[in-house]
């Protein structure tokens, strides 16, 4: 039974923060930020923004591109590393904003920046097992607000933004795109996980392995509520397991990576996703890149990269599209989905 | 002793970084030769150049740092295979 993606959106906050405006902050030069990421800015969310609030906008967005309204879905998937409390999860509170959606399963998944690649899996298990038929996916963050913005941290304060797409998916194809020219099915997902790299990418606190508190003073002081990155071997676990799972998703699927027509990677690092794509010897014309604009959103970087490729026009018919990403964890994975004619399916 | 290949790279990432190779025992990546780009290139060209595989347990920084740490790595692991 085919799954299909039939409407994207995305929602950024308004205020761009550029490098000349973060690099004081964090003592290193501007040059040095894009030199060393690609990113020239970002986005943060102000104050009175949360991270429910961008997702609502993006799940809205979608629903709008698919031609249903919040009444239609019947389960929501929610991703983010920086929920708007510890506790409910964000998709509850997406629900509770969504106008005229029934009080349907909400649920978080906690995947990081490989946030994608569960949604899809966990939706396409959902409506083909006849559990959904209609499922809104978002991953949303606002992780500015979390972010250690002294020069210790540079390396990594300087790739974060904030931001949120959605997608929905559909036990019923529907044309997407601006042109409604094609339609958008998933194919096949692949997940892997390596948990002996779980501290090379993380945040610690609040947490239980933190002592007899999982928040006090002491571990603020520490910092250990700000997110810490062993970076050197994270690029090199990152683009070694993302190049691996990409290739045998592509093998499993009896395709070859000339059959890849666009490839919406995790927006990591522009230098990792270079080396990516030389790896696999994939043309830089072939990924969609936004982090120059928007810089690493975590879950919700690759689901806007989605809604960008679809906005664009970047998925020809005909063709496959490859979701790749990396994430704390380690988890990573990739994702094929195959672009067809809408008129071939009836539908243009 | 590491291949040519191997020390070209090096002194070619030195020569990017407006710098000159260290001491055996000195930290490539303090000395700004080898970054966590450049690295990623590095270790592909390990393989090829030496004819080895570095699983991804044994793909850590660490093992990279100085060129002592490259040549004991690349004997263990010529002498595994």
């Amino acid at each position: 039974m085919s799954v299909y993606i039939t409407g994207t959106g995305a929602a950024l906050p308004s205020r761009v923060v550029t490098n000349a405006e973060l690099a004081p902050l964090l003592k290193v030069a501007p040059e040095w930020i894009e030199a060393n990421s690609g990113i020239r800015e970002r986005r943060w969310a102000q104050a009175t923004e949360s991270t429910s609030g961008l997702a609502a906008a993006a799940v809205r967005e979608a629903l709008g591109d698919a031609g249903i309204g919040a009444s239609d879905l019947d389960y929501l998937i929610g991703c983010t590393l920086s929920p708007d409390y510890q506790v409910p999860g964000i998709a509850p509170l997406v629900q509770r904003r969504l106008e005229g959606c029934p009080m349907i399963p909400a649920i978080d998944l906690r995947a990081g920046c490989a946030a994608i690649l569960y949604a899809l899996q966990l939706g396409c298990a959902l409506i083909q097992s006849r559990a959904a038929h209609r499922i809104a996916c978002f991953g949303a963050e606002a992780q500015s607000k979390g972010l250690d913005l002294r020069p210790a941290s540079a390396e990594l304060s300087m790739l974060f933004g904030d931001g949120a797409g959605a997608l929905i998916l559909s036990d019923r194809p529907a044309a997407i795109g601006e042109a409604r020219e094609t339609v958008l099915s998933v194919e096949d997902v692949l997940i892997e996980t390596d948990g002996s790299f779980a501290e090379d990418l993380i945040v610690r606190a609040p947490g239980t392995a933190n002592g007899a508190r999982w928040i006090d003073a002491a571990q603020l002081q520490a910092g250990l509520h700000h997110g810490a990155m062993q970076g050197r071997n994270v690029i090199l676990q990152a683009v070694r397991k993302m190049s691996a799972a990409a290739t045998r998703l592509i093998e499993r699927n009896q395709l070859s990576m000339d059959d890849i027509a666009v490839v919406i990677p995790h927006q990591a690092n522009l230098n990792l996703l270079r080396a990516f794509g030389h790896r696999l010897s994939i043309t830089d014309e072939k990924i969609v890149v936004n982090l120059d604009r928007y810089g690493n959103t975590s879950s919700a970087s690759a689901f806007l990269a989605l809604s960008q490729a679809v906005r664009e026009g970047r998925l020809p018919r005909d063709a496959y599209a490859l979701v790749v990403t990396f994430g704390a964890g380690f988890t990573w994975g990739a994702a094929l989905c195959h672009v067809t004619n809408a008129r071939g399916a009836g539908l243009g | 002793m590491l291949t040519t290949g191997v020390m070209s790279f090096l002194e070619d990432a030195a020569r990017q970084a407006r710098t000159t190779l260290p001491d055996r025992d000195s930290s490539l990546f303090l000395s700004g030769v080898l970054d966590s780009f450049s690295l990623v290139d590095f270790v592909t060209l390990l393989e090829t150049e030496c004819g080895i595989q570095i699983s991804d347990d044994q793909l850590r920084p660490e093992n990279f740092d100085t060129l002592a740490k490259i040549e004991t790595f690349v004997g263990r692991a010529r002498g595994a295979q």
